[in-house]
């Protein structure tokens, strides 16, 4: 009997043991799991970008080329082999874990076509709305704005083709029910307006498209055409969120090259983090290759608003934040590499150097004074699971080496070839290709090895300019080589054309329109003078280069009508 | 060349003439005439073989310059003088000759530094402090057979370092070695091994003489058509970028090579007064104030002359704000007597508007300071002896322009103020006769 008692108050003990343990591996393993979340929640920094280093980047592709061929759908008619296969699917690098969840993600998607076949016509009908209240508020200055007159010229007023479903990339209920997070607890919509004064509750209980955050305005707001409309409000208020709403949680974003962090606030919207590295006045010096340059936050900014400058609409937006690093950083992340990278400096300033493969060490520790950091503030993108991206290798890549060139460099009819090469060889994509050229030689952007579209769309869809971190590094440079797509096809829209020649005339000048913009940004000045003034020299060379291709070639050759005919879009779909 | 006058005055004052004639030089020499000529003169003859062979194999058309045995090549002269008092004697032309040997000449080949060699390649690129080896220095042999350590140029003149800075990760400045030698020759402690700047040819004097694969593959051509090199550990961690040349000169600093460890083995102490070395840290001396009383009773600090040997350590990094004194060196062959080489100052001068005060924490942790030095402290506080003056017009010596800079030159004056102010409050406390110390003989050293 004794026996028996001692044996059982033995199972009892290793039992409790038993408990404890897995309790202890459990919590131990939660913030990794949670982290590894994070990690596949697609976000905007793109899959390609830990492809920086350069001894590693062929081994890369060489894994992710016979995925693609083996794809089917992808004629294989011409020769020009590497070409054809720049198209790589972002999640192909997801560990299989978040490979799974993806899986899980088509059967949802084809669930919500089928919602979206019965409430289709109502959403159409929801998006209009948010066109409708047209604004330009803040550009509403006292006095004489150039940049409110500029979006009011002509140029700036042509609408998109009428959507049609296919053409929306969210059906504005399944966006929500399909986010984890927001499905679960349904009370954002509290927590939005906890700040506001006015709360709106439906009496129905279910959510109104005005109550929704604007983060998730601005993901049902990205058609086929256009990230976001130029009358959609909710860019406006978006940016004034990323600047100022509470910060959740932060984690670091793995598998980048340079330091990021991935922030979520309070209405579960989430945006990249962009510490600052350099001073305004700093130029990249001249012996750094592009490669090893640094990622400048206020270049992601700036970015931004000449993107928005040139109505081209492909760069999510971005804002300027001063963070509070004690507070809004160190004290809610629960990333312990992240969290053991803090110290404070000889200068008693609070800083740290993350974790990451460039710049991620103490010689490079972002500091605070005291601890105020500054940095920018990218809109995330819809999660990769509701809205697949492709990943596109730019045709134009340089080599990411110190001696080896690419082939464009040594090749003037390399045009030639890549035009016969689908995507290429059909729809805009090579003329976006060129508008994505221009706006990255005006901010001498080297680093433009990979593009993303939307997957939904297919090929007759615009280009994602995104990672636009290493523009801006030089003032007293200009980069004619960024130029050479535009040089080698001698191709660009029109609607671009006109639009950069009304850029460079005095009363619209685009150094004067950026720095209007740019003005409107927390962390204004953001630009050095000099920079400022490089764009309008730039802008010049751009048009320069166009007219010589047009004293080789004739009109209709090197411009594309894509302005007269209003219907032009409609065309190449 | 006649010396620049305060300079000149300088060195004719009293304190800097010879004190001690009792002690014949010779019999405190650190090397033997005949073994080390014999040794210098086997070693040229067997480089020139090697070379010779390994032209040919090459069948390179490329002129080869040999080494060529030299008995009064200025090196092996530097070498010859060092006795226990110092590195070189006061009076000796030979430190002259050595700053001009090594700014012009010829480069026969380059090497990697052993101690990055031994490092064998690898990498820790999550250490926050990296050993002595991942810092970007080249060996340059010379056509007589002499050696010297290039550090070439990380910063320009007017930048300081940055004050989130640790001084574990703060850069090597070239001039601070430079400027770093002719403090210490003015101090008259003689402990740093002569230094010169020099325009190197990366391509001519590095690249093309080198034998060393690694040392080849550190170069490349930026995009700005300059020839640059890096420290294979720092720039694989992206902790650091390549230095360049324009397109192929870069200036740097040049140290004399002290001679081999084999005719000449050296001790390395770590400093009782070394930081933590971590962000947070803090070391026993930086909250214990009764440090060093503890320190007095403690190998081999209970000789009072290696205690006084400190002082003037922590004057002279006080002076040029050098943190990173973790380790110094001593001859074997001298015991605990004998001076401390003064080596590895190139992150001194780094910053112009701050006085690192706890550097002097020897000497007010202490109270001791020896006379001599405390004598020419006060001599070069003086108007006519002013320690920037005389420091401007050593180093207006020097192949390079303006080794150091003007708000660098007038910090020494505020600092060696400072430096004064420490002692005065000492002898305030303890009083003159404890404070301030005879080195003497080897007598006075025993009872202490």
């Amino acid at each position: 009997m004794k026996m028996i008692l001692v044996r059982k108050f033995r199972v009892l003990i290793l039992m409790v043991f038993l408990v404890a343990c897995t309790l202890h591996i459990m919590i131990d393993l939660l913030p990794k799991l949670e982290r590894r979340s994070v990690r596949s929640d697609g976000e905007m920094g793109c899959a390609c970008s830990q492809n920086h280093n350069e001894e590693s980047h062929q081994q890369g592709w060489g894994k992710v080329r016979p995925k693609n061929t083996g794809e089917p759908g992808w004629p294989n008619k011409h020769t020009l082999r590497i070409l054809q296969d720049f198209s790589s699917d972002p999640s192909s690098n997801l560990t299989s874990h978040s490979l799974e969840k993806l899986s899980g993600t088509v059967d949802k998607n084809e669930s919500f076509r089928k919602l979206e076949q019965q409430e289709g016509p109502r959403d159409i009908a929801d998006k209009q709305l948010i066109q409708e209240r047209s604004i330009n508020k803040a550009h509403v200055g006292t006095g004489h704005s150039r940049l409110a007159a500029l979006f009011q010229h002509p140029l700036y007023k042509s609408s998109v083709p009428p959507l049609t479903e296919d053409d929306v990339l969210f059906n504005v209920n399944s966006d929500i029910r399909f986010n984890p997070k927001a499905a679960e607890s349904q009370d954002w919509q509290h927590v939005v307006n906890e700040g506001n004064e006015e709360e709106v509750f439906m009496p129905t209980g279910e959510a109104h498209i005005d109550s929704y955050p604007n983060w998730l305005k601005f993901h049902i707001g990205i058609n086929r055409y256009e990230l976001y409309s130029t009358q959609n409000p909710a860019i406006e208020t978006l940016l004034q969120d990323l600047a100022t709403l509470k910060i959740n949680t932060v984690a670091m974003k793995t598998g980048g090259t340079q330091l990021k962090l991935i922030l979520t606030f309070q209405n579960y919207g989430q945006a990249l983090f962009k510490p600052m590295k350099q001073t305004r006045e700093q130029e990249t010096p001249p012996d750094f290759f592009y490669f090893s340059d640094y990622e400048r936050h206020n270049s992601e900014i700036a970015a931004f608003h000449l993107d928005r400058i040139l109505d081209f609409r492909r760069v999510p937006p971005v804002s300027g934040r001063l963070v509070n690093m004690t507070k809004e950083i160190r004290d809610i992340t629960r990333d312990k590499t992240l969290l053991r990278t803090f110290f404070i400096s000889p200068a008693n300033n609070i800083c740290f150097y993350g974790e990451c493969s460039y710049y991620c060490s103490t010689e490079h520790a972002l500091c605070g004074k005291p601890d105020q950091l500054e940095g920018s503030l990218a809109a995330f993108l819809p999660d990769l699971s509701l809205a697949k991206r492709k990943n596109w290798r730019n045709p134009w890549r340089r080599s990411y080496h110190k001696r080896k060139k690419a082939e464009w460099e040594v090749d003037p009819n390399y045009c030639e070839g890549v035009k016969m090469t689908p995507p290429y060889d059909s729809g805009t994509r090579l003329l976006d290709l060129i508008d994505m050229t221009v706006f990255d030689f005006l901010m001498g952007n080297m680093d433009r090895h990979h593009y993303e579209t939307f997957e939904k769309f297919g090929n007759e869809t615009f280009i994602i300019h995104l990672d636009n971190g290493r523009g801006f590094g030089k003032y007293t440079h200009d980069e004619l080589s960024i130029l050479v797509p535009l040089i080698q096809c001698c191709r660009i829209k029109k609607s671009t054309y006109l639009r950069l020649q009304l850029l460079a005339k005095e009363e619209y000048l685009l150094s004067r329109v950026m720095e209007e913009s740019l003005q409107l940004d927390k962390l204004a000045p953001l630009l050095y003078r000099p920079h400022l003034d490089a764009l309008d020299r730039r802008l010049r060379i751009v048009l320069n280069a166009v007219s010589d291709c047009l004293e080789k070639h004739s009109y209709n050759d090197v411009v594309e009508d894509d302005w007269d005919s209003s219907d032009a879009k409609d065309k190449t779909t | 060349v006649p010396e620049p006058p305060k300079l000149q005055k300088l060195f004719s004052h009293p304190l800097y003439q010879p004190q001690d004639p009792r002690t014949p030089a010779h019999r405190n020499l650190l090397l033997g005439y005949q073994r080390a000529t014999g040794s210098y003169r086997k070693r040229v003859a067997h480089h020139n073989r090697k070379r010779r062979a390994h032209h040919a194999a090459q069948n390179s058309s490329a002129p080869l310059t040999e080494a060529v045995f030299d008995v009064s090549a200025p090196w092996l002269q530097f070498h010859l003088e060092i006795s226990q008092d110092a590195l070189y004697p006061r009076a000796s032309r030979t430190v002259e000759r050595l700053i001009d040997w090594m700014g012009n000449m010829t480069v026969i080949s380059a090497d990697l530094s052993p101690d990055e060699k031994a490092l064998n390649g690898e990498c820790d690129c999550n250490q926050v402090v990296k050993p002595s080896g991942t810092h970007l220095k080249v060996i340059l042999q010379f056509q007589d057979y002499g050696k010297a350590m290039f550090k070439p140029m990380r910063q320009r003149r007017e930048e300081e370092t940055p004050e989130d800075f640790f001084y574990f990760v703060d850069f090597q400045r070239h001039n601070a070695e430079i400027a770093a030698f002719h403090l210490d020759r003015i101090l008259d402690f003689r402990r740093v091994p002569p230094v010169a700047g020099r325009l190197v040819n990366l391509t001519s004097e590095i690249l093309k003489v080198t034998a060393n694969e690694d040392l080849e593959w550190v170069f490349f051509v930026s995009p700005a058509n300059n020839v640059c090199l890096f420290a294979k550990c720092p720039y694989t961690c992206k902790t650091e970028y390549a230095v360049c040349g324009n397109p192929h000169m870069l200036e740097g600093s040049l140290s004399a090579f002290l001679p081999s460890l084999n005719h000449a083995p050296r001790l390395s102490v770590p400093n009782p007064w070394i930081r933590s070395y971590t962000f947070a840290g803090k070391e026993d001396w930086e909250v214990n104030p009764s440090y060093c009383d503890w320190l007095k009773q403690t190998e081999p600090y209970t000789n009072r002359k290696r205690l006084l040997n400190m002082m003037d350590l922590a004057i002279f990094d006080f002076l040029i704000g050098n943190m990173d004194r973790h380790h110094y060196e001593t001859f074997s062959k001298f015991g605990d007597e004998g001076f401390m080489l003064h080596m590895d100052n190139a992150r001194g001068f780094g910053r112009h508007s701050h006085d690192e005060t706890t550097i002097l924490a020897p000497v007010y942790q202490c109270c001791l300071v020896k006379e001599d030095t405390w004598l020419r402290l006060r001599l070069l506080s003086r108007p006519e002896y002013r320690l920037s003056d005389v420091m401007r017009e050593s180093l207006s010596r020097d192949l390079l322009e303006t080794v150091l800079t003007e708000p660098h030159l007038l910090a020494l004056d505020r600092r060696l103020q400072k430096v004064l102010q420490v002692v005065e409050e000492c002898v305030q406390k303890h009083g003159e006769g404890s404070v301030i110390m005879k080195e003497g003989g080897q007598q006075a050293a025993a009872t202490g």
